[in-house]
């Protein structure tokens, strides 16, 4: 979602970084499910393992947020349009759903809305990208 | 906003990528700033025309 042409060892560097975190969320969350499905744990240590995986998310987001900070005035403005277009969409149809909601559709979890949020990012970022080649 | 960056950089025989390591951004910015697709900031203008040894207004064109 952040690119940083011309930048290409701080570009290799971040998807590397990003690469290893989003690969150890994996795996603590492979962990995490195959001890909550063991049922032999103490039920006072289940929120904990299922929060487990959070960890690895928040090296995801100090390798995002130190991108961030290597990127140059242009790359950081492109990158706020296309969080800026995430944030009002996501905002759009997340109220819009939850007045659909109100009115018989389907709930639907929490965890819609990242994903949501992340595809929007790219494609603001595309359309940020656009504008300035 | 036009500017004569791409002129001064051929002149001196200087990549786009080139520039854009003395001026510490993306090439893809450098590429921006010389189609005029972005305006850089007065900070990174100061920097241009420091490095092409002209003022500032020598160089962008409101």
């Amino acid at each position: 979602m952040i690119g940083s042409e011309g930048c290409v060892t701080n570009g290799t560097r971040y998807i590397k970084e990003l690469s290893a975190s989003l690969l150890l969320y994996a795996g603590v969350l492979a962990a995490s499910i195959w001890l909550l499905n063991g049922h032999w744990l103490a039920a006072t240590w289940r929120p904990a393992i299922a929060l487990a995986p959070m960890l690895p998310i928040a090296g995801c987001c100090w390798v995002i947020l130190r991108q961030f900070r290597r990127m140059d005035e242009m790359q950081v403005r492109m990158q706020l349009e296309g969080l800026g277009f995430s944030f009002v969409g996501t905002a759009m149809l997340t109220l819009g759903y939850g007045l659909l909601e109100g009115v018989g559709y389907p709930r639907l979890t929490m965890f819609w809305v990242w994903p949501l949020m992340a595809v929007l990012w790219v494609v603001g970022g595309f359309m940020a990208r656009r504008r300035y080649q | 906003m036009k500017n004569q960056i791409k002129d001064l950089r051929a002149a001196r025989g200087w990549s786009q990528a080139e520039l854009a390591a003395q001026l510490s951004v993306s090439r893809q910015t450098v590429i921006a700033i010389e189609n005029g697709r972005y305006d850089p900031s007065l900070p990174l203008a100061f920097a241009i025309a420091r490095l092409f040894g002209m003022a500032i207004e020598a160089i962008f064109e409101g």
